[in-house]
């Protein structure tokens, strides 16, 4: 579980242009589920999911992740909780690669290296043998179906394989949450369903999944579990859809 | 003032370690104050993220500190020729009244800051700020310390002039000098040499049994600690008297010079490693049961202790060696 308390994101913060991104957001995430954050663009959701996976750190605010402490090197014998929005920059890395696995709106895959290597990428830190990682981004090539393009360079793919890959890559190091944003921005509709597909047969695998999107493909799909309702920076609603 | 480069350089290291010392004492204070973990408030989270600097900070000025006090004594033996009746760094630290108070305090900040470094080291292992009191209560104490030792600094290099006639260090370490470092140089032999092979000896000791069990911790820097006093008085009462192969010349820093191969830095630098790794394995005794640090500061006391006993080691066995091997044999 992801327990966000009093979250708050001010850029130029004290200067006369200053502006709250994300304004005192208190939510609690359940974990195996699919949870959507839904609003118009500007309202917030990218900063909030990048608070959340560690990449940038709120104004003020915590962030508990709950249950996921297992997956933490540096964890106490016994602590179920971690409280990441107060952890020092190297123990962030750990945490971002261990517990969450990013899918962006552009990709953001490394161009001029082959699609197994772009999968296997973020594996390298992680002190695991190479030959283990190496056959465990094959596998998950083959599950996605794109096996074949294996040593082929990202530039060649067409949109919806590099969608794949991407999500392969997120799952490298077998994260317990995959954090989405904007993941149909540059599919079409077929690519789309295709993605809720597999997003739904990760939740399957008892992982977390968190997506931004105001794409109704993604936030009308029945297989989510709640949708949140974002408005400069606050939430407005938040609905189970079971 | 004499400009030399040296001389410019620890000003330098002095106005920097004195200027970076107050403004992390400054975030000490309002971290001491203002500490809550438990509140996400944007003051609580600006201070996590300050900690963060000032302790990246102070651990690159207080690694420059530990050096800074071997370059002071290198400059005050560099500069003796200047001055009539100075034969080594001992005439040159006489030649105004702040050359022993500076370094007495350089040799006090060194301890404090070698220990900062390993309260700060093991802090930042830890995930959640655990030593983050005791690390800025240690540094509020240095802070002062460091100015302190600053100011002495200035006003002993304002003082030394060329030409001055100083104390040659036959006087000031002889049997016949009033005050303390006669004192030292007074200290009977056969006595001292007890002392000092049996305080290493319990060192040894202690550190091999808390370096296997991992008790005992307190016993040894406690133990390293007193022989470092004693080992010091050591090589004032005896051990500098087989180097320099002549049985009345007691002082401590014609070791660093050329003759005797520079050998007096070996000396103190492994004198004053071994100890700052034994006080910090005392320091940190008191946290081995913090629960992010449970498995961290054990070991890293572990390699203290080997620090500690590698470094006596290695200045027992050069004292002993040059005790069998001198030609001075003291009765
Ligand atoms: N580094 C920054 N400096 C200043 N303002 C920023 C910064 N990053 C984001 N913002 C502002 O914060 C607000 C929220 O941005 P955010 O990217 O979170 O919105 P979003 O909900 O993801 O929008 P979209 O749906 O368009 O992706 C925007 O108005 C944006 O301009
Ligand atoms: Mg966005």
């Amino acid at each position: 579980m992801i327990e966000l308390s009093n979250l708050t994101k001010s850029f130029n913060s004290g200067q006369p242009n200053q502006f709250t991104a994300v304004d005192n957001v208190t939510l609690a995430i359940n974990p195996q589920q699919i949870t959507v954050l839904k609003g118009p663009s500007g309202s917030g959701k990218t900063s909030l999911l990048s608070m959340i996976g560690c990449m940038a750190r709120p104004t003020s605010g915590r962030i508990f992740l709950r249950g996921v402490a297992a997956a933490l090197p540096f964890r106490q014998d016994g602590a179920d909780a971690v409280e990441i929005t107060s952890l020092p920059e190297r123990f962030l890395n750990e945490i971002r690669r261990s517990t969450f696995g990013f899918i962006f709106q552009q990709f953001n895959l490394v161009k001029g290296i082959s699609v197994l290597e772009n999968v296997m990428l973020p594996a390298y830190p992680t002190g695991e043998g190479r030959a283990e990682f190496r056959a465990r981004a094959v596998s998950l090539l083959e599950q996605f179906s794109i096996a074949r393009l294996a040593s082929q360079r990202v530039e060649l793919l067409s949109g919806g394989e590099l969608q794949r890959v991407a999500i392969a890559r997120a799952l490298i190091n077998n994260p317990s949450i995959i954090i989405a944003d904007e993941p149909t921005a540059h599919l079409d509709s077929k690519l789309s369903h295709e993605f809720m597909e597999i997003v739904g047969r990760l939740k399957g695998e008892g992982k977390s999944v968190l997506i931004a999107s105001h794409d109704p493909i993604v936030f009308d799909s029945p297989l989510i579990d709640t949708l949140v309702e974002m408005r400069d920076g606050a939430i407005v609603a938040s609905r189970s859809c079971r | 003032m004499i400009l030399q480069p040296a001389v410019l350089a620890l000003l330098l290291i002095a106005l920097l370690v004195a200027g970076m010392g107050i403004y992390a004492g400054y975030y000490g204070m309002r971290i001491l104050g203002q500490w809550d973990p438990a509140s996400g408030s944007e003051g609580q989270l600006e201070l996590e993220r300050r900690t963060y600097l000032v302790s990246t900070i102070m651990s690159y000025i207080l690694s420059f500190e530990l050096m800074s006090l071997f370059l002071f004594i290198y400059t005050a033996d560099e500069l003796h020729p200047l001055f009539t009746g100075a034969m080594c760094a001992a005439g040159t630290l006489a030649v105004n009244s702040f050359g022993y108070p500076a370094l007495i305090i350089k040799v006090v900040n060194f301890l404090l800051a070698g220990v900062w470094l390993i309260v700060n080291y093991a802090d930042n292992r830890g995930y959640d700020y655990p030593l983050i009191k005791v690390k800025y209560e240690l540094l509020n104490l240095l802070v002062p310390l460091l100015v302190l030792e600053g100011v002495l600094l200035f006003a002993y290099f304002a003082g030394v002039k060329p030409d001055i006639i100083t104390s040659c260090c036959g006087s000031l370490f002889s049997h016949e000098s009033s005050g303390f470092s006669g004192d030292l140089a007074m200290l009977p032999h056969l006595p001292m040499q007890i002392a000092f092979f049996s305080g290493m000896a319990v060192t040894g000791a202690s550190g091999l049994f808390f370096y296997i069990r991992g008790r005992a911790g307190y016993l040894f820097s406690i133990s390293s600690t007193v022989t470092f006093l004693v080992a010091v008085a050591s090589v004032l009462s005896f051990i500098c008297l087989y180097f320099y192969e002549l049985p009345t010349h007691h002082c401590p820093f014609c070791l660093l010079q050329k003759e005797y191969g520079y050998i007096g830095y070996f000396l103190y630098a492994t004198l004053f490693g071994g100890v700052v790794a034994g006080i910090g394995t005392g320091v940190l005794m008191p946290f081995r049961k913090v629960g992010s640090l449970i498995r961290i500061i054990p070991a890293i006391q572990r390699r203290l202790v080997l620090v500690t006993l590698c470094c006596y080691l290695l200045f027992t066995l050069i004292t002993g060696w040059k005790m069998v091997f001198s030609a001075l044999t003291l009765g």
